[in-house]
């Protein structure tokens, strides 16, 4: 029965008018006042070098690495297929801080000269209304945010020497313009200590005793060694966590930081507290066969797999000391208000004879990396298993303070914080360290990732044959997570239909430079 | 009057420079490929080209040594034989220090007998220092007494220092353009 409307509902409803007319205006002037707060917000983007997600016991892996990572990411969103832009530093690095793939900014050679598109899109520019501060450990990051710095992007670029405990900053110094040969070159001449021999007969045995002797009370901590960059560049986590910490608390905000710590890249030097603790393990190797690209005729697996354990023990202590750094931040009230991303600019192997990130291959512990995000005031944990890749941290960011939006960038904001992407979205990784670099790409590895299959195109190797030689495979990632069963033979169809996509954008991306 | 007259100094230095420019190039060209891998081979000449200039550098440094210790030897011999036997020991000393590097680059491992001879003495550690201090005492008393003493072994060292010298001077043309090298790359 269809009950008439008394007078007192229809005075209540007169009543509730003006407020109705109201609301949206209200409504609006609230979210105006959450996006000011959102540009009001700092970031943090917190990175550690050559961190492969394989070997993360968060994502997995068996060997309890990173307690510390599983406490915290009780309140993050973690990303569980995550991608690096490139298999080591200076691409992997390029590609998170512009949100481009390395064969747009052009970042994918050791040392290479800046690119235009690179300095002038970046995640510096980008938060232009923010107090820039970025520090690395690592050299080749290092270079990239020197051409960032001198491209005016950075209102704090502290060297990377404020955080060593010695230095050969001499070298570097003197000739700035070709830092990473000259410091090979040094290493090689002065350094014996490495290999039993080098270059210089004399001063060696003067140099290396008196740089030994600034850290002789350390080495009991570090039964390894004391963890070094380049030989000598000798640090301590505890003491950049430290430094980090309550310098990042002083500084103005909002503020957008990027911090590049180099563990658990080699040399793997853990702390005493960490030594040998996965000595006696059951865990074993997956047997794997030995690859065309592996260095030297005869690697020995057995060191491989020795050098993976040092490894993992040396990832338990960066585990605790970003424990340290994230409990430090928290506890000064600063994670109220701060974005921090938790992510590595590439992964390391320990398979088919090779060690390192040194190689040609993208399979995928050099490709597959750690992601977190903890986003201010969240009490909780969201797991993404979507393919994501390093270019879109940066949209993501800009998305969630509020920035203007990257219109430069190859990446999507990251869900849950935009849409849920497509499952079927086309994800690359580009490995060109030999090609040159402002010309097409004729001597590389790329990846596209898409869904569950991941093709690898190796071509212009003079290993494969030189100028016009190829490599295929195809691996069912979902079904065979190691990358054992090339199915480039069986799965003919979807084999040429990925190839032939990533030619397209291979002859997209030359296109510029024909 | 002066110790030592220029050109005399100048044979010196060459001689100082000889071994280590040689040992250099040697192991600079054994990096050669592994930088070459692991960016190109432009940046393989570059490490070769830093390598020179530190050499050239550690040669001037071993050179002035060497002459403070010309001064240690008495002016009763020669000027000749006194350059000699200065420099015979920066040679012998350069031999060691190769030698010792040798052992790691070689990967060279005493034989099992000769271990288990030095554990099974009572101080296996002293009767070590022992013979290593015999060693280098033979290789450096013997050729400075010989030097000092026998005209015909002067002669040959002489002889042999001229060869060396005319090798060395085609190191410091690689040094000069290893610097032309980086300040290229540095420019």
């Amino acid at each position: 029965m269809k009950k008439d409307i008394t007078r007192r509902d229809f005075l209540k409803l007169t009543g509730v008018l003006p407020l109705s007319i109201a609301a949206p205006r209200f409504l609006h002037s609230l979210d105006t006042f959450q996006q000011a707060q959102n540009k009001s917000q700092n970031v943090i983007v917190l990175v550690l070098d050559a961190f492969s997600a394989l070997d993360i016991s968060l994502y997995g892996y068996q060997r309890e690495t990173t307690p510390n990572f599983a406490r915290l990411a009780e309140r993050a969103v973690v990303y569980h297929n995550h991608y690096a832009g490139g298999n080591f530093t200076t691409p992997g690095t390029a590609s998170l801080l512009s949100g481009m793939l390395p064969w747009k900014h052009r970042q994918f050679v050791h040392y290479g000269e800046e690119s235009e598109i690179f300095v002038k899109n970046n995640i510096f520019r980008a938060f232009e209304n923010h107090y820039r501060i970025a520090y690395s450990h690592n050299p080749l990051a290092n270079n990239l945010l020197g051409k960032l710095d001198g491209g005016g992007n950075i209102d704090n670029y502290i060297p990377s020497k404020q955080l060593f405990l010695t230095t050969d900053g001499l070298i570097t110094d003197v000739f700035k313009k070709d830092e990473d040969i000259a410091s090979v070159s040094w290493v090689r001449a002065i350094k014996s200590k490495e290999e039993g021999f080098a270059y210089s007969l004399f001063l060696s045995h003067l140099y290396e005793p008196y740089q030994e002797f600034k850290i002789e009370r350390l080495k009991p901590l570090y039964p390894r060694g004391v963890p070094s960059v380049k030989s000598d560049n000798y640090f301590l986590l505890e003491q950049a966590i430290d430094w980090l910490s309550s310098t990042i608390e002083n500084v103005p905000q909002p503020f957008m930081s990027y911090f590049h710590l180099m563990p658990p890249h080699a040399p793997y030097k853990t702390h005493l507290d960490f030594y040998d603790v996965f000595k006696n393990d059951s865990l074993k190797p997956v047997p794997k066969p030995f690859d065309l690209f592996s260095r030297g005729e005869d690697p020995d697996f057995e060191e491989i797999w020795q050098a993976r354990r040092s490894y993992d023990e040396f990832i338990l202590y960066a585990d605790r000391e970003i424990g340290r750094f994230i409990d430090k931040i928290e506890k000064s009230g600063l994670l109220e208000n701060t974005w921090l991303v938790l992510t590595s600019d590439h992964g390391e192997m320990f398979e088919r004879g090779i060690q390192g990130h040194f190689t040609p291959h993208l399979y995928q512990p050099v490709i597959r990396v750690p992601l977190l995000i903890f986003e201010p005031g969240r009490r909780t944990r969201t797991d993404i298993f979507t393919n994501t890749s390093a270019v879109d941290v940066l949209p993501t960011l800009l998305h969630v303070t509020g920035q203007k939006q990257a219109d430069w960038s190859e990446g999507s904001v990251l869900p849950p914080f935009g849409p849920e992407p497509d499952p079927q979205r086309n994800l690359y990784v580009l490995q060109a360290k030999s090609n040159r670099q402002f010309a097409p790409i004729t001597v590389a590895t790329t990846t596209l990732v898409k869904g569950q299959y991941k093709l690898i195109y190796f071509f212009g190797y003079g290993e494969l044959g030189g100028s016009g030689s190829e490599r295929i495979e195809l691996y069912d990632l979902k079904n065979d997570p190691e990358e054992l069963n090339d199915l480039s033979s069986s799965k003919r169809e979807t084999t040429a239909e990925l190839l032939n996509e990533l030619k397209q954008k291979l002859a997209q991306v030359n296109e510029p430079y024909i | 009057m002066k110790r030592y007259s220029k050109q005399g100094l100048w044979a010196l230095f060459l001689i100082c420079a000889f071994p280590l420019h040689a040992w250099t190039i040697i192991l600079a060209f054994r990096d050669f490929s592994w930088v070459t891998e692991r960016t190109n081979s432009w940046d393989a000449i570059g490490v070769v080209s830093y390598g020179l200039i530190f050499a050239f550098i550690e040669s001037v440094l071993v050179f002035l040594v060497a002459v403070l210790l010309g001064f240690l030897v008495s002016r009763k011999w020669a000027e000749e034989r006194r350059l000699a036997l200065v420099g015979i020991l920066v040679f012998i000393t350069s031999l060691w220090a190769i030698a010792s590097y040798l052992f790691f680059m070689l990967n060279i491992s005493i034989a099992g007998e000769t271990i288990n001879f030095f554990a099974s003495l009572a101080h296996p550690l002293r009767v070590l220092y022992v013979v290593s201090l015999i060693l280098v005492g033979i290789t450096v008393v013997l050729p400075t007494y010989l030097v000092l003493r026998s005209e015909k072994f002067l002669q040959g060292v002489r002889g042999f220092f001229e060869r060396v010298s005319t090798l060395t001077l085609f190191y410091l043309f690689f040094d000069f353009i290893g610097l032309v090298i980086v300040i290229v790359r540095n420019v």
